[in-house]
């Protein structure tokens, strides 16, 4: 319970948002995210990320988030949207041929 | 249209290269972040939300079919299936890699297109009239010195870093403006002096965003010949004294009101006196050489078909009435009709259109209209040149394809940004307030019972929406971590061009599309006849009744202050 | 310290002077503009070979006697700062300068091709940069539309 820190950025070479783990290792999954309890101490891991794993990850920083058992909800609409996805639909549901590789 | 040389191919090959060389450098880590990204702005890369985003430059939004296959394709192998037409006539890809643009600009390249100068502190697209060319009230195709100024600006060494984004539009009816000429950075109107020559009304400083304000005439009439020139000292007077100490400040129509216009033009005049050489002016023959390559295509000599297009409009098919009636404008060549393509439809964000229909289109550009179609800035499509006679199967086709819809200029052909869904810039999301709306309204007879209203959306004050001059605009707020609606009213773009005015407080997204219905209804109660337009009516009446109407008779908002 | 000038990478021969330091006995020393407004005919009289540094907020028109310098260079403090361009553009095409126009501060190797079209021939990178790929940028883009300080005629009289 209560109120955590996550850092964040986006994988640079395929511009996905990137969330650290525990472990130090980034994933595409939000749920992955390590949380951590001192934004100082967030702060200065995105500031080290920044400096030394630009290959990686650009533009790294920290987000806030309530942590509520399995839940973790960001307190902003950016964040949210952010970590979920757009909340509209993406692409058309049409019929037509091709799918695309990510599609 | 523009048919690129050695020249021109070369340049934007070259380009390609480079960029190719720059996206190596960072992927390999030997250029950071930080150096990288004013280099991919100044290709039309920005990093968004979720992804990369990537504008590709359509210069005053024309395409040819072999480029919008290309822009399919492109949707199809490297995004996700779709692209989006923006306000200023060119298209997005929202989820393209990093790793793959190199790619998607050969790609591009092969067709005669780029990425060049859609973002960052330079000169951007040279926007225009979608229906440039075939406009039964323009005095001259604005087209030609579209491309003229596109060429000129491209890589302009001394241009490359303005105090902020530069954006010019140019028109050739001067009667009834469709390109928000007095809303961009230089608006150019073509206008005939008293001797019956051609030459440019120049405007200066208009634009949206945080403070929005109708451009200035700096000189009333340029002669053609002095059009890069006198632009150039434009920019250099800009880049020399434009703010650079606050990015919300950095827009020449701050300078502008700064100095006062007569103050901005004795610079720009002093600095012309003192650059323009003979070479800097555009010769005839140049401006022939261009005009030529938007010749008209070879027309059939066919009868005039404007009793044909009334009795469509009034045939018993009440489906292809409307759509006659909405979407179909008059065009010069008799025989001949104009045919915007509504992409605005109930589920789908607004702008948004697929790789199969973008490959369907590009068909149906060269079935019916000569082998083009244009971007218009309110995220639509033009067919330009089609048949009237061959307008039933045309909207039969389009109908198949779900981009029948007749809704041009209705209150469900929203114009909106992006917004938080995507944007990284943005305060609150845009398209769902699109979508709603776009699905509470979808009837026919209501919408052509109100008639003429547009609806614009800008999820910050950035104001890619244009939510200023809508005449109903709506523009997203932060509040305290979550999305507010501010609604104004009484916005336009054109001739008579005016900035809406913010009706009240604002408004939670739950309410806000219940209030742009209060305010529709108050319209159909107080506007004086059928005939009198929305905007009209705001104008004639004031804000009281649509004031009351949307927060009651004490005037405040129903939930939450200011 | 290297530069690059006239497109070649070399020693610089020239030494920046801050203000409040002493000034060298000899040489070619780079000055700011408070200091050359100061003392001008003494710096002119003392240097045959004298630069000047301005920030990006002067015209040519705030360097009195600019055509008895030998260099004159232009800050970029910032990567977003533009006015060189054009300050640099009018030294050239409306003063006739002639000495060397250096760019230091944010100098970045991508933007090299376009600052040498305003008129730098001379450019100072940032520490740690690579002179020698930088070079490779003046080729990058060699095709050019509209005029400059080094090309006179725009595309559509050359075509």
């Amino acid at each position: 319970m209560g109120n955590h820190w996550i850092v964040t950025g986006n994988f640079t070479e395929s511009g996905a948002v990137a969330w650290r783990r525990a472990d130090g290792t980034w994933s595409q999954r939000f749920v992955e995210s390590g949380l951590l309890p001192d934004e100082q101490a967030a702060k200065r891991i995105a500031d080290t990320a920044n400096a030394t794993e630009q290959r990686e990850i650009s533009d790294p920083y920290v987000i806030e988030v309530r942590a509520d058992g399995s839940t973790l909800d960001p307190l902003s609409a950016r964040e949210r949207i952010r970590a979920n996805g757009p909340t509209i639909p993406m692409r058309r549901p049409d019929s037509g041929l091709g799918r695309g590789k990510r599609g | 249209m523009y048919q690129y040389d050695d020249f021109d191919r070369r340049m934007i090959t070259d380009r390609a290269r480079q960029f190719r060389g720059q996206v190596e450098r960072r992927l390999s880590g030997e250029i950071t972040e930080d150096e990288f990204k004013h280099l991919r702005l100044k290709n039309g890369l920005y990093k968004q939300l979720h992804a990369y985003m990537m504008r590709v430059a359509v210069p005053y939004g024309l395409l040819s079919s072999t480029q919008v296959r290309k822009l399919a394709h492109i949707a199809r192998v490297y995004d996700k299936g779709y692209a989006h037409l923006t306000t200023r006539q060119n298209v997005q890809y929202n989820w393209p890699r990093l790793v793959d643009v190199p790619n998607i600009l050969d790609e591009l390249a092969s067709v005669e297109m780029h990425a060049v100068q859609t973002s960052g502190n330079c000169v951007r697209n040279i926007s225009s009239d979608h229906f440039a060319g075939v406009a039964v009230d323009e005095i001259e195709d604005p087209r030609p010195y579209c491309e003229i100024l596109r060429q000129w600006s491209t890589f302009h060494p001394e241009f490359s870093n303005l105090p902020r984004k530069f954006k010019i539009a140019v028109t050739g009816t001067p009667g009834d403006d469709r390109t928000a000429v007095r809303f961009h950075d230089i608006g150019l109107r073509i206008v005939a002096n008293a001797q019956g020559e051609h030459g440019f009304e120049v405007i200066v400083g208009g634009g949206m965003g945080r403070t929005p304000v109708i451009g200035s005439v700096v000189r009333p009439f340029l002669p053609k010949r002095h059009l890069l020139s006198y632009c150039e000292s434009i920019l250099r007077v800009y880049n020399l004294y434009g703010r650079r100490d606050n990015k919300h400040k950095a827009r020449i129509k701050i300078l502008l009101v700064s100095l006062g216009v007569d103050e901005f033009r004795r610079r720009v005049e002093e600095d012309w006196e003192a650059t323009r050489t003979p070479e800097l002016e555009l010769p005839d023959a140049e401006i022939a050489r261009v005009s030529a390559f938007f010749a008209p295509p070879p027309y059939e000599k066919l009868p005039t078909s404007s009793d044909r297009l009334t009795a469509l409009a009034l045939g018993r098919d009440r489906e292809l009435g409307n759509w006659v009636k909405n979407n179909v404008v008059r065009h010069k060549v008799p025989g001949y009709s104009a045919v915007v393509v509504s992409v605005k439809v109930p589920g789908i964000p607004p702008g948004d259109v697929s790789d199969t229909q973008l490959d369907a289109i590009a068909d149906l550009a060269d079935k019916y209209s000569f082998g083009h179609v244009c971007v218009t800035h309110t995220q639509n499509l033009v067919l330009a040149d089609v048949k009237t006679s061959d307008l039933p199967q045309l909207h039969a086709d389009l109908v198949a394809l779900d981009l029948g819809k007749s809704n041009i200029g209705k209150l469900t052909d929203v114009i909106t940004c992006p917004g938080l869904d995507y944007c990284d810039l943005a305060n609150a999301r845009s398209i769902p307030l699109s979508l709603e709306i776009a699905e509470r309204f979808d009837r026919i007879d209501y919408l052509n019972d109100l008639g003429e209203v547009s609806i614009k959306i800008s999820g910050c004050i950035n104001a890619c929406g244009h939510h200023h001059v809508g005449n109903i605009g709506i523009l997203g707020i932060d509040k305290r971590g979550e999305e507010f609606y501010q609604l104004m009213l009484g916005g336009s773009p054109g001739n008579d061009a005016s900035i809406g005015k913010i009706l009240g407080a604002a408004l939670p997204q739950n309410e806000i599309v219940d209030a742009v219905e209060k305010v529709l209804d108050r319209y159909l109660v107080v506007r004086e006849s059928p005939e009198e337009k929305f905007l009209e009516t705001v104008r004639r009446v004031g804000f009281e009744p649509f004031k009351q109407a949307v927060y009651g008779a004490a005037g405040t908002a129903d939930a939450g202050g200011e | 310290m290297q530069i690059i000038r006239n497109r070649a990478i070399t020693d610089d021969d020239f030494v920046h002077v801050p203000d409040g330091t002493e000034l060298p006995a000899a040489g070619k020393p780079i000055v700011t503009l408070a200091r050359y407004t100061a003392a001008r005919e003494e710096l002119l009289a003392r240097y045959p070979a004298l630069g000047v540094r301005i920030t990006p907020d002067k015209l040519p028109t705030d360097v009195p006697e600019r055509s008895r310098l030998a260099l004159i260079a232009i800050e970029f403090p910032r990567w977003t700062e533009g006015r060189g361009f054009s300050i640099a553009r009018q030294l050239r095409q409306r003063e006739g300068f002639t000495g060397e126009l250096r760019a230091v501060g944010w100098v970045l190797r991508d933007q090299l091709r376009y600052l040498e079209r305003c008129g730098f021939n001379a450019f100072e990178l940032q520490p740690g940069k690579p002179l020698a790929s930088a070079l490779e940028a003046f080729g990058e883009l060699p095709h050019t539309y509209q005029t400059a300080v080094d090309e006179p005629l725009p595309i559509y009289r050359r075509r």
